[in-house]
């Protein structure tokens, strides 16, 4: 596959001296769709403008569709598109309005815009308002028009700077399904977000950035195998006493932390340890009062490459990852 | 450039056009200047009821360009003063399009960033255009009003527009430049407040170039409102000029078109070092 993206040694300062992209390395191949993690002030939206032609380079290399950013801006403006993170649709025009008006300064012919934006409308489930100004649409509303008018021309890359901040969950999960049926479609998405979850569902792979830095990437699937597998807590009736021990022996679990009667057990593998934890269970005579099992989660990867926990997510993530941090938090103080 | 200019532009000017409210505040604007100050401050009354005037309109007529009327007299330097405030006001708008991240949108677009200055110079003159119009028509229906020479044909017409059309076009070039190189309104308002007040005092829009005491006079005479002022006065106080009158005129318009080129290379330049990737 080749290679639509390619940054090396990427670097940038902002005088006097905050360095807010630090030399970073990474390539995004065509057709994919690439996600940027990090907190806020992490140096993603500085990366993304620098590749957009929006911000300059203070050393390092960065190419777009074939195209050096420094030295052929122009070229790489053809090839993209984007969508940041502010709406900058225009209020007191109507929504198909606003798309002609993209096309015209992306010099795409009238007829072939209008098919374009039609389709784009359809698919953003935007036909039936595109005759009212913007003005009167909700805020899902105008975040579906703002992406499609970064698609009227046929991009190659897409750029989107924190697609769904703000959004309620319906809205979100809408845009994702929009941008993988343009991604089948052969769009190559590169994609900022602070949403562990946007970054798994969405993403081929993933970078996590932080201060700066790209601290760790891969495919989702490939990050969170490097926690080594799930956590099963398991809560005992009280007066069991300590059994750290007793679980520590069982095959197949790697790893007891105790806090008070509830005990956390990493297991590298699920399926294997399952039978014997249960055994010692029945033949010690313990009770359990609650159990659960908790599967690796984009959050567990960011906080052990980073060493803490998404400063500014702003929703807490499904199926207790939670408690699951905690764990590492304490097994890290041992 | 030119076609990316003017979708550019001509997106604010249909944006202007659907909030009726900016073109309708001009226009009360430059209502109150007509109906209330020309009427109020009216120099022919003080003139006709003071000894010196002698109770006729000879004296008022002798220091005012032999203007019909002070309304006559005020219409050009009211319409050079809304363009100034549409001008300012309207940079607002600018500033907004930096503010919102719409000049970093367009920036991402495959065109001359050039273009998105020209696009906002493009689009004040429409809209400056559009509002001295209606005030000249305006003019004509207030108490008092503007009374054309009798000789007014229809190349004094095409004068009158044309002075509008580049003094609009100077502060659209000054004021676009100026909006697209500042990050806040706050900053804006502070240049605009700074520039405005003595581009419109030491002007000869209210009154004529004998009332300045003589360290003003260049100043005055300079200014780009006075040119436009004292061209448009000359077509519609004596219609059909003479060869002098009309070289005067021409003269106004030179000077207009020279500032013009100055604040539009100006213009240029801030726009492309405040558009260019940092």
């Amino acid at each position: 596959m080749s290679k639509i993206i390619e940054a090396e040694g990427l670097t940038k300062v902002f005088p006097p001296s905050t360095k807010a992209v630090d030399g970073i390395s990474f390539s995004v191949d065509e057709g994919e769709i690439f996600g940027f993690l990090g907190p806020n002030g992490a140096g993603k939206t500085t990366t993304m403008r620098i590749l957009s032609t929006l911000s300059s380079i203070t050393a390092g290399t960065a190419t777009v569709a074939g195209h050096d950013v420094r030295s052929s801006p122009g070229a790489v403006r053809q090839s993209i598109g984007v969508v940041p993170q502010e709406i900058t649709l225009d209020s007191e025009l109507k929504g198909m309005e606003n798309l002609m008006l993209s096309a015209k300064l992306q010099h795409v012919p009238k007829q072939e815009a209008l098919q374009r934006a039609k389709e784009l409308l359809q698919l953003v489930e935007l036909d039936g308002a595109s005759d009212r100004r913007v003005r009167t649409y909700s805020g899902g509303m105008k975040r579906r028009l703002q992406l499609i008018t970064a698609l009227v021309h046929r991009p190659q890359v897409l750029f989107l700077d924190e697609p769904t901040s703000g959004l309620d969950v319906q809205t979100r999960t809408r845009i994702w399904e929009y941008l993988k049926q343009l991604n089948r479609e052969g769009l190559t998405v590169f994609m900022t977000t602070h949403y562990l979850e946007e970054a798994d569902q969405l993403s081929h792979r993933v970078a996590i950035m932080d201060h700066g830095a790209i601290k760790v990437s891969g495919t989702p699937s490939e990050l969170k195998d490097r926690l080594h597998g799930d956590v099963l807590t398991l809560e005992f009736v009280d007066g069991a006493g300590d059994l750290t021990a007793l679980l520590e022996k069982i095959e197949n679990v790697a790893e007891v932390v105790r806090k008070g009667e509830e005990y956390r057990l990493k297991l590298p593998k699920v399926e294997t340890a399952m039978p014997g934890i249960l055994s010692a269970v029945t033949a010690g005579g313990l009770k359990i009062k609650q159990m659960s099992l908790t599967k690796p989660t984009m959050d567990q990867v960011f906080l052990e490459v980073t060493g803490r926990s998404m400063r500014d997510a702003e929703e807490p993530q499904a199926n207790g990852s939670g408690s699951y941090g905690a764990l590492y938090a304490e097994a890290k103080t041992r | 450039m030119i076609s990316e200019s003017l979708t550019i532009g001509g997106r604010a000017v249909t944006k202007w056009l659907r909030n009726p409210f900016a073109v309708v505040a001009a226009l009360i604007q430059a209502t109150f200047w007509l109906v209330l100050f020309g009427n109020s401050f009216n120099p022919a009354n003080a003139f006709a009821s003071s000894p010196l005037g002698g109770g006729s309109l000879g004296f008022f007529q002798q220091a005012f360009g032999g203007a019909p009327n002070y309304i006559t007299f005020l219409t050009p330097g009211v319409i050079a003063i809304v363009s100034l405030t549409t001008m300012s006001f309207m940079g607002v708008d600018t500033v907004l399009d930096r503010m919102s991240g719409y000049l970093d949108m367009l920036s991402t677009y495959p065109i001359p960033r050039t273009s998105i200055y020209f696009g906002a110079i493009l689009q004040n003159v429409a809209k400056a255009m559009a509002t001295a119009m209606v005030t000249f028509l305006l003019a004509f229906f207030v108490p008092n009003g503007l009374r054309l020479a009798p000789g007014f044909n229809a190349i004094d017409l095409v004068g009158v527009l044309t002075t509008f059309a580049l003094l609009s076009l100077v502060f659209s070039a000054l004021f676009s430049g100026i909006a697209i190189s500042v990050k806040s309104t706050d900053s804006f308002f502070a240049v605009v407040n700074f520039l405005a007040l003595p581009i419109w005092f030491i002007s000869t829009a209210l009154f004529p170039i004998s009332f300045f005491p003589g360290w003003m006079k260049p100043f005055a005479q300079a200014n780009p409102i006075s040119l436009a002022s004292e061209a448009t006065r000359l077509l519609i106080v004596k219609g059909s000029l003479t060869g002098v009158q009309a070289s005067s005129v021409t003269g106004d318009i030179v000077g207009l078109l020279l500032y013009g080129v100055v604040f539009g290379a100006l213009g240029i330049l801030m726009a492309r070092n405040a558009l260019k990737a940092r």
